[in-house]
């Protein structure tokens, strides 16, 4: 195992153990993780499922089955769906993409306290740990995606120019996410609360985010638009739309979504780090 | 003399240990919950030097635990210092096994996060699936291991990087003879390669086998340092 040693080392070669990692180094310990980063996720995603009948169906039909529910009695049963062309679709573009922010980080949350008796085991950058855990939710929304992909076809939406930003935003929603989970791992390791608080937070943002009726059918006023645009979740949600089908958005919610991206992906990770060596510790 | 590869100087481990965490009930209320302050370690002073194998005894509570945990840097000496020429690392790769898995693919997350990139795995793998000896239950969810294949597999992964100092808290005593066999000899080896390695435990006869020092720890203080026969015999007298 390398464990570097530091370039002012002293005539006796040794060193002080347990003092902070400075930034550099700490990014070049991530990044000799990288396989492990990747890898323990992807074997993480296939032992999730091993005691069920489906196995990685379950990865799809999860979100599927929460869209089925939401367009059987928001679509059938007391419709909702003023204002949008095809609701299924614009169901499943936004419960699809608000899950898997969901994923990232109410997994990320656990990722730490989840992982104590490695943490006191093995040293190495705890941040790992929400990483990898982002990594293996990306993989897994691969099949969800082709799912989506599906939908937005057979609706008998074509392709457009537009579709040309698909990475750029699922790349700027999975740096949000990251760092939200870094955020959410550093405080659900100080205190557990935080973990039976997220389910409501989520459901809460759900229902604020135009995940199941179009914000821009009820919500007029520019300015009040933009208060919508202080919620990421909302942000990432109406740009999918905006992406796939053609939803309505401004520049607003585009310069939203990098925001978003960038500033949570530093406070979290900042944040985290400031914690680096409390993870483990008990009292 | 060889080189230093650890150094204590003094070491000090203090830390609070409560009840419980204060709950918002305690906090409005200006209640504290019963908290003890445990001086773990209070000045621990010697040196380890490269290619040395040192025993650690003493009873429950003295220290053990806490004197490996602090030469990693996880918990932070309140007094003193602890000096290494690498951080060493505990033997143990429990903590990432995963019970759903197959044995192989257990050994390659145990691989990958003791630090090996995924090509140094793919070299070891073969090494390491013959040391367990597990034959065709490699290939069969851990699940389905009895207690002993567990322990052949937490053990092969864990030796199978050496780090330069290497912790052992209570880990060796595992599998049938044969197994433990193969087990001191991979130990030895390491020592061969100029490994040093702290091993803690309650086993003297374990001790006496793998360790030609042996740090004797009471109430956070060094009683005893020494050839390993010196030493347990004072401790044993105790």
């Amino acid at each position: 195992m390398s464990t570097t040693a530091p370039a002012d080392q002293p005539a006796d070669g040794l060193f002080p153990v347990g003092r902070p990692t400075p930034l550099g180094e700490y990014l070049r310990e991530l990044w000799a993780r990288r396989d492990y980063i990747v890898r323990v996720p992807l074997a993480d995603l296939r032992s999730q499922n091993a005691h069920t009948l489906l196995g990685g169906i379950w990865l799809v039909l999860n979100p599927l089955l929460q869209v089925g529910v939401y367009f059987l009695v928001f679509g059938v049963i007391m419709p909702i769906d003023r204002g949008v062309d095809s609701y299924l679709v614009f169901l499943t573009l936004g419960v699809f993409a608000f899950h898997y922010s969901q994923r990232v980080i109410s997994d990320g949350a656990r990722s730490v306290v989840s992982s104590m008796g490695l943490i006191r085991t093995l040293r190495f950058p705890r941040a790992t740990l929400p990483l990898s855990n982002s990594v293996g939710q990306a993989v897994a929304f691969g099949p969800v995606f082709a799912v989506l992909l599906v939908v937005v076809l057979a609706h008998g939406n074509t392709p457009t120019v537009r579709w040309l930003f698909l990475p750029v935003l699922f790349g700027l929603q999975t740096l949000f996410s990251l760092g939200a989970s870094l955020l959410a791992a550093r405080f659900n390791h100080l205190y557990r609360d935080l973990e039976n608080l997220l389910p409501f937070v989520f459901r809460l943002l759900f229902y604020v985010s135009g995940v199941l009726y179009s914000v821009d059918h009820y919500v007029d006023d520019a300015l009040l638009r933009g208060l919508f645009a202080l919620n990421p979740m909302y942000v990432y949600v109406t740009a999918w739309r905006w992406v796939m089908v053609g939803g309505p958005a401004t520049a607003v919610e585009g310069l939203a979504a990098v925001a978003w991206a960038l500033v949570t992906l530093v406070v979290g990770f900042a944040m985290f780090r400031a914690g680096e060596n409390t993870y483990g510790r008990t009292g | 003399m060889t080189d230093v590869a650890l150094r204590c100087a003094g070491a000090e481990v203090t830390y609070t240990i409560r009840s419980h965490r204060p709950l918002i009930r305690d906090l409005l209320r200006g209640h504290r919950p019963a908290a003890q302050k445990i001086h773990a370690l209070r000045g621990v002073t010697f040196d380890v030097h490269v290619g040395e194998s040192v025993g650690v005894v003493g009873p429950n509570g003295s220290g053990k635990t806490t004197m490996l945990q602090a030469t990693t840097g996880l918990l932070p000496v309140s007094a003193g210092e602890i000096r290494v020429r690498s951080v060493p690392a505990f033997l143990g790769v429990q903590a990432v096994l995963r019970n759903q898995l197959t044995g192989r693919r257990n050994i390659e997350i145990g691989l990958l996060a003791q630090g090996l990139d995924w090509a140094a795995v793919e070299d070891l793998l073969p090494s390491v699936v013959e040391f367990t000896g597990l034959g065709d239950a490699i290939d069969m969810r851990m699940e389905t291991y009895s207690s002993g294949m567990r322990a052949r597999l937490h053990f092969a992964v864990a030796t199978a990087t050496s780090p330069e100092i290497l912790l052992i808290d209570e880990a060796l005593a595992v599998g049938d003879r044969a197994f433990r066999e193969k087990s001191a000899q991979r130990l030895d080896e390491h020592r061969a390669n100029a490994g040093t390695v702290l091993l803690v435990s309650h086993n003297l006869a374990e001790i006496r086998r793998s360790c030609e020092r042996v740090i004797w720890l009471q109430a956070g203080l060094v009683m005893a340092d020494g050839p390993t026969d010196e030493v347990l015999v004072a401790y044993e007298a105790s």
